[in-house]
């Protein structure tokens, strides 16, 4: 049980990032009728965002 | 000064000894305390209504959502105060006739900004007992030079690695409470469980704005005023020296009534709202033990 919430603990940013801010970001791509670069669908954009950031936040212990 | 500490203090405190300051520092505090704070749980409980109820009127489009973002950002960072009242008590001690709405205030009202009320109540008591001790004082974190530097440090301390939440849990432990470790974990979990399934049911933005983004403006709001501006810059430690009155350049209610920390420290069963009146009563005294003071 420990092992297991440790383990959530030290990826929860990968988590928060994957999801959570993905489909913000893609909601706020769709609210603000913004254009997706390559034409990429706004929740594949929130992905690669939120995921590369929830990453980083995971790595470096810190979001900015 | 009001009429009651005319009567009780001496024109000349120079006359009197560390013993009879103590002792009339006590009298007019004693004054102050024993009352049910009725205005301070009228505020926590209608607060809760008020953030529980911009839900459905963003949702059903009563509102706009940016409305519904200021309103809950306001709206969180009025929890902690009615808390801070619970977890000293104030409603209701142990044994006493509301100490079941005490800590019913406290728990009904501290999941808003995403922490169990018993960790609050641990850690700010070891606040009060170790306030700016380097190594043991929860909110040391908070220390900066300027303000500036208070609100910069405020961010980097809610990030996962900082500090800040290591010295919370290392104060829970140091309690003997670990218990309150695995509560801070699960209502961590809880939150961001909740946020995701908001997000992923087609109310991401309504998630994000009324409840992640104020709770986090809401968290470096409260620590600058509550735990910086009084205690930082240049403050010692001991009853006298470890905060201050202080002039705030946005008034006393826009800081929170924190002007008057100084008198929660030395006497922290006095409610919140009846700290500006006891601590015109106690001026003189604080005066005379050589306490900071701006106003």
């Amino acid at each position: 049980m420990q092992f297991a919430l440790t383990w959530v603990m030290k990826l929860l940013p990968l988590i928060f990032g994957l999801g959570f801010l993905a489909p913000v970001i893609a909601a706020a791509m769709q609210a603000l009728a913004l254009p997706t670069p390559f034409d990429l669908p706004p929740l594949s954009l929130g992905f690669v965002i939120g995921g590369l950031w929830g990453l980083f936040a995971t790595i470096t212990g810190r979001w900015l | 000064m009001s009429s009651a500490a005319k009567a009780i203090v001496p024109a000349d405190l120079s006359q009197l000894n560390q013993g009879q300051l103590r002792k009339l520092e006590l009298q007019i505090a004693r004054k102050y305390s024993g009352k049910v704070p009725w205005g301070i749980v009228a505020w926590a409980f209608g607060n809760l209504l008020v953030w529980l109820s911009l839900w459905p009127l963003v949702i059903f489009e009563a509102i706009p959502l940016w409305l519904g973002f200021v309103l809950a950002t306001i709206s969180l960072s009025l929890v902690y105060l009615p808390t801070h009242d619970a977890q000293h008590y104030i409603i209701g001690r142990p044994g006493t006739k509301w100490h079941w709405l005490n800590e019913l205030m406290g728990h009904a009202t501290s999941w808003m900004i995403v922490l169990p009320f018993e960790l609050l109540r641990v850690t700010h008591l070891d606040h009060h007992r170790h306030t700016n001790d380097p190594d043991l004082d929860v909110d040391i974190t908070s220390h900066a030079d300027g303000p500036w530097q208070a609100i910069w440090s405020a961010i980097k301390h809610r990030q996962p690695n900082a500090k800040r939440g290591d010295d919370y849990l290392a104060s829970a432990a140091r309690a003997g409470r670990p218990d309150l470790i695995l509560l801070t974990i699960v209502y961590k979990l809880g939150h961001i469980g909740i946020l995701i399934a908001l997000a992923w049911s087609g109310y991401a933005l309504e998630a994000f704005l009324l409840w992640w983004l104020p709770t986090q403006l809401a968290s470096i709001y409260l620590i600058f005023f509550l735990s910086w501006a009084p205690h930082s810059p240049g403050m010692g430690t001991g009853r006298y020296r470890d905060t201050k009155n202080w002039r705030s350049k946005v008034g006393n209610i826009l800081s929170m009534g924190m002007q008057y920390h100084i008198v929660h420290h030395l006497h922290p069963y006095i409610p919140l709202m009846d700290t500006p009146a006891a601590y015109r009563e106690l001026r003189p005294i604080l005066k005379a033990q050589g306490c900071r003071m701006e106003m």
